[in-house]
């Protein structure tokens, strides 16, 4: 393999390794009485790694960038939505919390904001996913920071 | 586009008796249940649904290549199966025991979009809606099970 090549590969490899989150690894959450948890999570892909959507469930909303997860705690016993949405697109799903621990897998696919232009802030989707398999893809997530806290102007 | 089963659209009416539900929303049940609900009753309904996802994505590097993906052909599917389970009971005895299953799915291009919560919805009416033309097509001996409990002993009959 040429110089080149060599350094170009490892360009590649540091710019994608440097789009993913950086945090603590997979933790399991006790959620507390009258409570439950769902976990969202985004398995590292590439495509569309540079857009952040917005995911809400109940009250709370945060961000995941690729890699990460975020746990919500919920009141159980309830129908709770959760939602997704880019510029041009959105997602929901009503989760019922009887069961105590759900799964979501956040996922970008493509999507067209013009006519001539697919963009990569294509269409953002939360798939519910099953118990066994959700627990090992997200074991190769890391834990979503909040976001800093920037002062506000006077 | 829409793929859901064809059920046979029979008015939903209120059953020949009435029960009371110990298992289940009130808000999501059968159309039919929904209408034969006291709080009062001897006869029970006991209501239980479940589920299950199973969505396709056509791989990013297939789509991306791929001409018929800019014409608007699908990308991707999100598919739901909903299965539901209704029992009636009156005391020990079972007077009918139903359960359906139903999938529905919706496919999906760069240019529209299939929420989960639509397809949810559709798979739920439509394993409801089952659920209510078993129980129509059973009513005739349900009433008379109905009668006849705590007179002699019934038979569990189930579909």
């Amino acid at each position: 393999m040429n110089r080149a090549r060599l350094v170009f590969l490892s360009g590649v490899a540091i710019f994608m390794i440097g789009c993913a989150v950086q945090g603590p690894p997979f933790e399991r959450v006790s959620p507390p009485p009258a409570h439950a948890v769902i976990y969202v999570y985004r398995p590292y892909a590439y495509f569309g790694s540079g857009l952040r959507p917005e995911v809400t469930c109940g009250e709370d909303t945060v961000r995941i960038g690729p890699g990460g997860y975020h746990t919500f705690i919920v009141p159980a016993d309830q129908k709770v939505t959760c939602t997704i949405h880019s510029d041009i697109a959105a997602d929901e799903v009503e989760i019922n919390t009887q069961t105590r621990v759900s799964y979501l897998r956040e996922e970008i696919g493509w999507g067209l904001t013009g006519v001539a232009a697919i963009q990569s802030n294509g269409q953002p989707h939360l798939n519910p996913i099953d118990n066994d398999t959700a627990q090992t893809e997200i074991q190769s997530c890391v834990q979503e920071q909040p976001e800093p806290q920037t002062p506000q102007a006077q | 586009m829409f793929i859901e089963p064809k059920v046979v659209d029979a008015p939903a009416h209120a059953l020949p008796f009435k029960g009371r539900l110990v298992e289940g929303d009130p808000q999501e049940v059968p159309p039919a249940v929904a209408m034969s609900l006291s709080t009062n009753s001897q006869v029970t309904f006991t209501y239980r649904e479940e589920l299950t996802h199973d969505d396709y994505r056509e791989p990013k590097y297939i789509t991306a290549f791929d001409p018929a993906t800019l014409i608007g052909s699908p990308v991707g599917e999100v598919g739901v199966t909903a299965f539901a389970s209704l029992s009636i009971s009156d005391g020990d005895t079972i007077l009918g025991d139903y359960t359906a299953k139903e999938h529905v799915s919706k496919s999906f291009s760069i240019y529209s979009q299939a929420t989960h919560k639509e397809v949810d919805d559709a798979a739920r009416a439509a394993v409801r809606q089952k659920i209510d033309q078993k129980l129509f097509s059973d009513e005739a001996r349900l009433a008379q099970a109905v009668a006849s409990a705590g007179k002699s002993p019934a038979v569990s009959v189930g579909q």
